[in-house]
């Protein structure tokens, strides 16, 4: 159990997915102009990252990973090398079905998030979440814990993006300096405080 | 002579500079910066991104009128995805090293924004020649910001570059220290920040509205 | 309705172009990915005994003669008798590699395997054959942060190791840890031999592996206690058989 606080505390602060791993960055750059888009997006990010990444987990123990197909008989095959290609389409075919379930069940929270869910096909963050999950070897539970706090710690930063980039629309800055290169530069001090929690141990 | 002023010669030149896909684009940062603590890994990455950009841009621009509007999308990301696969596992087989250092950033190339963006937005509507140049002027301007940010980091926050120490031993005796922040994530996002100000104040491109 | 028969036609097509080109490329690919894998455990095993150099370039051929000619694959039972890794079947034992030279074993070589702060750390720990003189050590395969945790691969660190000892001058366990900074100032100087300089920023992962070590070393505890009163038999080459089994 203290491991798994662990791994939710890492994967939000030190080892953030987009402060850290600079994953899911295009989203970032663009969406954190509006803060209320961002916390759309935000929420979306989380709930798609904690659903792919178990989904993916199971789907690569139990097809892909090399003598994973023994329940059918064939336990010699390793199509490891295909788990790109099925996890990008796992993530699409994810969040267009999740689409339409938010959109037949919750009008309000369709409104809500349904214009992000295919922004975040291309996200790398939820492709990235997948793969870190097989290179870390985690177990179910800590690919579920892995997801969500991966997600959380994604929209905690462009949510702190999005609020600090309105305060900068008064700031005078010198030309060149204002719009992109700001951004950059704020999300490099916003991830040196995020590095800060790298200490903390349970 | 006009070389510069040829079609070809554009299709090659506005990715690569003017139109840099790092700084002007704000596209495909995403899998960039990771790899950039050595310029070693920030020099593969550099290749494997032109491969895949020049290959994927080939192919669907070869197969731009046979396929059908309604699935181009995926088509476009199978023929990525396939491409990014077979540069896995060339990797591993025969630079086994670099493949344990590049890890899963080999595999976020798929995600980048920008080979989408330009199999889309240009091999679709052009032909293979142009978009063979297109591809290669992106991915040379991806790896000139990617190399440049692995070049400052690896200099500064390891006294190396490409693995070998340049910076002489004098130095550290006269107290030089190396920075161990320029290893650190901040770092990556602070160097990009100061290049974009400074590739925006040099072209003098952008909005003069304020 | 024939744009939508066009549209399934291509892309079934391309499932299948696509699908053999990368199975063919993968199949193709795969016995040269896993002789790498070998080779590297094989270096890395090498390394932990410094009988190659980190920065020095080796051909395939050379790290497997060398393996071949000095290491040997043996178990360690729970009493601390190392046997013929093939009679697994009777009893559990403990994988254990041997460095002999001479007819006589100059070390013994522990796999590490260990939980770090993002996923497995793995690496090979050499100790001389007095059972408490560490040789070397290596890590073959980590997840943690770059920059961070991730600079536990470097040479340093890793030369770090080099003369620590596992035992106290009373001739008790205290494995061998990574301290919170350097060794120098942050440790009292009886406890120097079993420290080694940690990493700046990397305070979790140090505590990680520190936890690791002791938890592996203590399982060969046995082992090391034969090697330090200078009982341990050596056993019976393997070679053939290991060879026959892969």
């Amino acid at each position: 159990m203290v491991e798994l606080v662990s791994l939710f505390l890492n994967s939000v602060f030190a080892g953030n997915i987009l402060l850290a791993y600079f994953l899911g960055m295009c989203s970032f750059v663009a969406i954190s102009k509006n803060l209320n888009t961002a916390i759309g997006l935000g929420f979306a990010v989380v709930f798609v990252l904690t659903v792919t990444t178990p989904v993916n987990w199971l789907i690569f123990h139990y097809l892909l990973a090399p003598g994973a197909l023994a329940w059918a008989g064939i336990g010699d095959v390793n199509l490891s090398f295909l788990r790109l290609i099925v996890f990008i389409s796992v993530i699409a075919a994810m969040v267009q079905a999740l689409e339409m379930l938010i959109d037949r069940f919750s009008a309000s929270l369709y409104a809500g998030l349904g214009i992000f869910l295919p922004l975040i096909a291309v996200n790398c963050a939820i492709l990235g979440g997948s793969l870190f999950m097989v290179e870390r070897e985690y177990t179910f539970i800590e690919s579920v814990v892995f997801g969500f706090g991966a997600g959380v710690g994604w929209m905690l930063a462009i949510v702190a993006m999005a609020a600090a980039r309105i305060k900068m629309r008064y700031a005078d800055l010198p030309y060149g300096l204002d719009g992109f290169a700001i951004t950059m530069i704020v999300t490099g001090l916003m991830a040196m405080g995020f590095m800060l929690f790298s200490g903390i141990s349970l | 002579m006009k070389l510069t002023r040829t079609k070809t010669f554009k299709a090659f030149a506005e990715p690569a500079w003017t139109n840099n896909p790092i700084n002007m684009q704000m596209l495909g940062i995403c899998s960039a910066l990771a790899v950039t603590i050595q310029l070693r890994t920030a020099f593969v990455m550099t290749l494997a991104m032109i491969f895949v950009i020049t290959g994927s841009s080939l192919i669907i621009s070869l197969l731009r009128k046979i396929i059908p509007g309604n699935i181009r999308i995926i088509v476009e990301l199978g023929v990525i995805a396939s491409l990014v696969i077979l540069t896995d596992e060339f990797l591993r087989a025969y630079y086994f090293e670099i493949s344990r250092l590049l890890s899963v950033f080999v595999g976020l190339i798929i995600t980048n924004c920008i080979i989408l963006g330009r199999t889309e937005g240009f091999a679709m509507s052009n032909p293979p020649h142009l978009a063979v140049m297109d591809g290669i002027g992106n991915g040379a301007g991806y790896g000139s910001v990617l190399l440049s940010v692995a070049f400052l980091r690896e200099l500064f926050g390891s006294g190396e570059v490409f693995g070998y120490d340049v910076i002489p031993q004098s130095f550290y005796d006269a107290g030089y220290e190396d920075m161990g922040f320029m290893l650190l994530a901040p770092a990556a996002f602070i160097i990009i920040g100061l290049m974009a100000w400074l590739q925006k104040y040099l072209s003098g491109t952008g909005e003069k509205d304020r | 309705m024939s744009d939508m028969a066009k549209s399934i036609l291509f892309a079934v097509g391309m499932c299948i172009v696509l699908g053999l080109l990368l199975t063919t490329a993968a199949t193709a690919l795969q016995p040269l990915q896993q002789k790498n894998m070998e080779i590297n455990r094989k270096k890395n095993v090498l390394l932990s005994v410094d009988l190659v150099s980190r920065d020095g370039k080796y051909t395939h051929e050379e790290i497997t003669t060398l393996y071949d000619e000095k290491i040997d694959l043996f178990g360690a039972t729970q009493t601390g008798a190392i046997v013929e890794e093939n009679k697994i079947d009777r009893e559990p034992v403990l994988p254990i590699y041997l460095y002999i030279e001479d007819d006589t074993i100059q070390a013994y070589i522990v796999p590490i395997d260990t939980q770090g702060v993002w996923g497995m750390i793995s690496g090979y720990l050499a100790i001389e054959d007095d059972g408490s003189t560490v040789r070397g050590f290596t890590i073959t395969r980590h997840s943690e942060t770059p920059g961070l945790g991730g600079e536990i691969e470097r040479q340093w660190f890793q030369e770090n190791f080099e003369g620590k000892k596992i035992v106290n001058k009373h001739g008790t366990f205290v494995s061998v840890r990574v301290a919170r900074g350097e060794v120098e100032r942050q440790v009292p100087e009886e406890e120097k031999p079993h420290y080694v300089d940690g990493i700046s920023g990397a305070t979790l992962t140090g505590k990680y592996l520190s936890e690791g070590l002791k938890q592996v070393l203590s399982r060969y505890e046995p082992v090391s206690i034969r090697f330090r009163d200078n009982r341990i038999e050596k056993p019976g080459r393997s070679k053939k058989r290991a060879k026959g089994d892969l």
